[in-house]
Parts: C-alpha cells; sequence; structure tokens
C-alpha cells in the first residue's frame, strides 16, 4: 500500500493533504500518484493549477520523449482533473478555476487527441450532450463534456438551444448510447421532459440512457420525467456516464 | 462567523393601523413596524395563466410598455402581492447595449445570446450616451409610469437595474468573463467601473418614472463563484450603488449565497433576495437586522410542482424564522400556477391570524384569507 511520501511531487501531496476528505479517495490518489511517473506528477499539478501553457509546453515535451500519449492522458491530465473535480464538489474552487483548469486540459488534450484517433483506441462511451430548447446557458454542460471526454468518453456536444429532434437525430447519427441534457432555466426545464417522450414517441427510449443536470433540476425532478440519473455536477456526470454505461453493458 | 441575536426586523406590530400594500412594502424595506408581513417578489411574477388572463403575452409583453405594464399589475390584481414588478426579464440593459437577443416566445423568457459577445476588454465598453432612449429600456420606464398612475398609491412599485456583474456575463460571454476574473483582476475590475454607470442611470430614470424600489439583480451566484469573489469585486460597488441610488435597493442573487450573506449585509442595500437553497434561519442569524431578507418560496420543487399546502409550508418556514418580506425566490416559471402563487399572500395573512389569535383569544384577525381582489 503505497504512503503519500511515495509521491515525489510536494504540490499533489499538498493538494492531497489539503482538500481531499474521503477516505477512499485519498486511498485511491495516493495509489494513483505514488505509481505514476514524477514527469506526469509535474503535469498533474500544473493542470490542477491551472497553468496552461506549462501544460501545453510538458504535453509536448513528453511526447517527444516518446511518453505514451495514453499514459500523459491518463496518469497526467485525467489524473489531475480527478483532483479538481473533488477540490469543486467539495466548494474549495468554483468555476473560475475549473474553466482554467479545463483551459490546461484542452491545452494538453489538444496534442492528445489526434494520436489516440489515429491510433484506433476506442472511446469508453459515445455521449450526446446538449442544452435544451430555449436555453442558451452552457457553462455547466461544457465542464461536463470536458470531463467527460477527459475520462475517455467521445462526446458530441450540439451546443444550446437543442430541439428534442435535435438530440434523436444525433442519437440516431452517431449511434450514441448516452444523451446528456443540461437547462438552467425553470423555464426549460420542461424540455427536458418533453425530450424524453420524443424518444418514447420515436421508439428510440431504450437505446439511450438519459442523463440530466442543470441548476435548478433535482433527482426528483429527474426521477418524475423519466430520466436514467440525474448528476449535480460534472464529477457526477462522470460518475453517472460510467454507471449507466456498465449498467447497460 | 460571528453568530448574532436573532434580529429586530419583522417587527409586526399589532398596534400599527392598517397598511396599503406600498406602506407596508417600503416599511419592511427600511426595517420599520408592519401591520403584516409583505408578500413581494422582486423579480418577476408573469405567468403563461396570467399571460392569458389579461391578453398580455411573452415576448411582446417584454417590448410593449402598456403590455408590461398590464402583465405586471396581475401581480396585484390577480395574485394579491404588495408589489408590482414589471421587469420580468434581465435582458432590458444588454439589449441596449447591443447584446443579440433571443426573444423566444409565450412559454420562455427572453434571453442574450451570450456565445455571440460584444466586448472582449475593458476598453471595448460603451455606454451609448442616448442608452436611455433605447426602445428596450423606454417599455420599462413607460410600463412603471404607467403602473404609478394607476397603482401608485396602493401598491410598491418595484423596478429592475442589473448589476455590472451580470451584464459582464452578457457582454463578454459567461466563460470569457470568468476567465478574465482569474487571468486579469484588474481589467475586470475597470469592466466592473465602467459598467456601473448604466446600473445608476437606469435605476435613477426609473425612481423619475415612479419606481418606489429596485432590485438590483448581480449573478454572483454560489453555483459559479466564491463569497471572497463577491468580497474581493462586488461589496464595494454595491455599497456605492446603496449610496448612489436614493431609494431601497434590493440585491437579488441566486443559489447558495450563505457565503457571502456577512458581506452583503455590509452594503447597505435595504433588503436581499435570496434563494432556497439557503436556510430561513441560518440566513436570518447571518443578516440579522443589518438588512432585509426577501424570499425564498422554492420555484422549481414547490411553486412549480407541488401544491398549495407546500407553499404554505414554506412561508410560514419563512415567518417563522422572522423574515420580514415573503415571496418566491426568483423569477417564478412561466407554467407555474395561479392557485400556487394566491397561496402566498393566503398563507402570510393565515400565519398572522393565528398568531393574533394565539396571543389574544377569542379575538380573530380583522383581514380575511382572500386575495386583495
Amino acid at each position: 500500500m503505497a504512503e503519500l511520501t511515495d509521491i515525489q511531487n510536494e504540490d499533489i501531496r499538498y493538494e492531497i493533504e489539503e482538500y481531499l476528505e474521503r477516505d477512499e479517495e485519498i486511498e485511491r490518489n495516493i495509489e494513483l500518484f505514488a505509481r505514476v511517473s514524477p514527469g506526469m506528477q509535474d503535469l498533474a499539478a500544473a493542470l490542477i493549477e491551472g497553468d496552461n501553457g506549462a501544460v501545453d509546453q510538458m504535453t509536448r515535451d513528453a511526447l517527444e520523449k516518446g511518453i505514451e500519449a495514453t499514459e500523459i492522458m491518463d496518469d497526467g491530465l485525467i489524473a489531475g482533473m480527478g483532483i479538481v473535480g473533488i477540490k469543486f464538489r467539495e466548494n474549495f474552487i468554483f468555476v473560475p478555476e475549473v474553466l482554467a483548469c479545463a483551459r490546461a486540459m484542452k491545452a494538453g488534450m489538444t496534442h492528445i487527441e489526434p494520436i489516440l484517433s489515429a491510433s484506433g483506441v476506442k472511446p469508453v462511451g459515445k455521449v450526446i450532450m446538449g442544452t435544451v430548447k430555449g436555453d442558451l446557458h452552457d457553462i455547466g454542460k461544457n465542464l461536463c463534456a470536458m470531463m467527460l471526454r477527459g475520462s475517455g468518453f467521445e462526446v458530441i456536444d450540439l451546443g444550446v438551444d437543442t430541439s428534442p429532434d435535435d438530440f434523436i437525430d444525433a442519437v440516431e447519427e452517431h449511434g450514441a448510447n448516452l444523451l446528456g441534457m443540461s437547462a438552467l432555466l425553470t423555464t426549460t426545464m420542461p424540455n427536458m421532459a418533453k425530450t424524453v417522450e420524443a424518444f418514447i414517441d420515436a421508439d428510440l427510449r431504450d437505446e439511450v440512457q438519459i442523463m440530466v443536470g442543470g441548476a435548478p433540476v433535482t433527482q426528483e425532478f429527474a426521477d418524475d420525467m423519466g430520466a436514467d440519473g440525474y448528476g449535480k455536477d460534472a464529477l457526477a456526470c462522470v460518475s453517472l456516464a460510467k454507471e449507466l454505461i456498465g449498467a447497460k453493458a | 462567523m460571528p453568530k448574532v441575536s436573532m434580529p429586530k426586523v419583522s417587527v409586526v406590530d399589532e398596534t400599527v393601523p392598517a397598511m396599503t400594500g406600498r406602506e407596508r412594502v417600503l416599511a419592511a424595506l427600511g426595517r420599520l413596524p408592519v401591520d403584516r408581513t409583505p408578500v413581494c417578489n422582486p423579480t418577476s411574477v408573469a405567468t403563461v395563466e396570467l399571460m392569458d388572463l389579461v391578453d398580455a403575452p411573452f415576448p411582446a409583453a417584454n417590448r410593449d410598455p402598456e403590455l408590461m405594464a398590464r402583465l405586471a399589475a396581475t401581480g396585484y390584481t390577480e395574485l394579491g402581492f404588495d408589489t408590482i414588478m414589471p421587469v420580468f426579464s434581465i435582458i432590458q440593459e444588454s439589449s441596449a447595449l447591443g447584446c443579440s437577443i433571443q426573444w423566444e416566445q409565450k412559454d420562455n423568457w427572453p434571453t442574450v445570446r451570450m456565445n455571440q459577445p460584444i466586448w472582449k476588454t475593458a476598453d471595448d465598453v460603451h455606454i451609448p450616451t442616448d442608452v436611455l432612449a433605447h426602445p428596450d429600456m423606454r417599455c420599462v420606464l413607460d410600463a412603471i409610469a404607467i403602473l404609478k398612475r394607476e397603482y401608485g398609491d396602493e401598491v410598491a412599485i418595484v423596478g429592475k437595474t442589473m448589476g455590472p456583474w451580470s451584464l459582464g456575463y452578457h457582454c463578454f460571454g459567461v466563460e470569457p468573463f470568468l476567465l478574465m476574473t482569474l487571468d486579469d483582476p484588474d481589467q475586470t475590475k475597470a469592466i466592473l467601473d465602467r459598467l456601473k454607470k448604466i446600473t445608476i442611470d437606469f435605476g435613477v430614470a426609473q425612481i423619475e418614472a415612479g419606481a418606489d424600489a429596485l432590485t438590483l439583480p448581480d449573478h454572483a451566484t454560489g453555483d459559479l463563484v466564491s463569497g471572497e469573489y463577491y468580497e474581493r469585486y462586488l461589496r464595494d460597488l454595491h455599497i456605492e450603488f446603496a449610496q448612489a441610488i436614493p431609494i431601497p435597493l434590493i440585491l437579488h442573487i441566486c443559489g447558495r449565497t450563505v457565503d457571502r450573506m456577512e458581506y452583503i449585509a455590509q452594503t447597505g442595500m435595504a433588503a436581499f433576495h435570496y434563494d432556497s437553497k439557503n436556510k430561513p434561519a441560518e440566513s436570518m442569524e447571518i443578516i440579522g437586522d443589518r438588512i432585509s431578507l426577501v424570499g425564498n418560496i422554492n420555484n422549481p420543487e414547490t411553486l412549480f410542482s407541488k401544491g398549495p399546502e407546500v407553499v404554505r409550508e414554506e412561508v410560514y418556514g419563512n415567518l417563522e424564522a422572522g423574515v420580514p418580506l415573503v415571496g418566491p425566490e426568483c423569477a417564478i416559471p412561466l407554467q407555474t400556477s395561479i392557485e400556487n402563487l394566491r397561496e402566498i399572500p393566503l398563507a402570510v395573512r393565515d400565519w398572522h391570524r393565528e398568531k393574533d389569535q394565539a396571543q389574544t383569544e377569542p379575538a380573530g384577525s380583522n383581514e380575511p384569507s382572500r386575495p386583495a381582489n
């Protein structure tokens, strides 16, 4: 069993000590970071700091040194985002800080994604994401999409103001088995239920697992509309997506 | 957070003569004695049912002053609230500044297309000298004048002027604006400082048109930013607004806000319109008697989804905690039933009557349990 002192990067040790409170998350992250190389620890620390310039440079350097793209993504970028997600969930950081980390993640993924695509690595699952009809707010949906991508999902982001027909067309076109809908307005929340109904009417409801989220949305509301799951935040969205994929498999 | 003794606000005084809604709201905002707790919505009570009732539908009721006034008046005539609020959305200033607006249909609020930002840096911020003459600004001013003329002696006419933080989202886009707050705090402060002019000017213009109080939404919500952000970027600006705008201001911020209520209480605003994510008692404990609280009946789960009995429970919860003005937590969902909204003033009256009866049996209330119409 690994110890905190097995982690070479001081910033990562500090992050675990200072911000992680759940025993299983502490143990998991100590095991993870004690296993990964010092270079990947440094990359994760830069991402947690939201330093997109450093992440960009370190990712390119790592690739030039011959480190596998999957190792950089899993042990550096995704490992770092895992801590970011926990800090956000626990209100140690807020959306501006998460956006900075997401920007850093994107800086690294810009170099990683073409390599992964070319090598034919299969995604964990395929997710259609969108903000529902009549709603132009996308910050939460974007964070979920970014976290899902970072966790190995292929995400087709339909953007904002997405009609039920657009969701249905995208699920059919891409053969996606997961759908994520977001709403920020109480006026647009009912459009989530309308989209679920549209999938039933199109005889496609059994083909796709539907996740919902957004500031005014609750588990109760999700249950009432017949969604398969509700995610309170981006971290919960990833857990839910993995759970639903597992449940379906 | 230092604890304070339970506040002296919500000073319901049986010796106070019966008040008009206007007198009641202004007294509560000034933390003065009232005959009963006022029912107030500082954001919007527009619903599809009310639109149909008075033939004043969205989107026209957001752009035509006659329709805006007619729909707003239903908050008093049909629901029995003590306030009338004609500004149903948060887009009038942004439209006047040049943002692209999706005006929507009857069943949805208009929204700024924030993925089409109009500015990138503080140097881009430009407030036209004739911004108050823009049709979407004039609409609000004319609607307030109509309402003041028709209802000004009876209920409080509440206007709305957007704060610079919310305008920052609209004009710069939410993500770019929030990233700028981290990347370039000085530029962020410069933007907020330049935008404050439209907040003050529109507020003052609404006072001249007849507004008794103003809601000032500034969405530094706990869903997006920390309480420390509020202190760093907004507290002093809000103090400035409270000093520059000479009528009661009601600050509105959605979401969990207990971590910034201490700072909000320092602003000199008359009131804070608070969300159901904050419990009435914990909020009152922080705010104390420094400003009034307004709220916080839950919108999506209660007013929109549940029945009058649950609405009544939440009204009673606020009254028991000593919240001085009771109403929905935010602009109510447009599909909310009139029955649920009418339950708020009914429950307030019943709560007071029960309290009176408990104190002076067998005397009953002088005020019947029915809407003001």
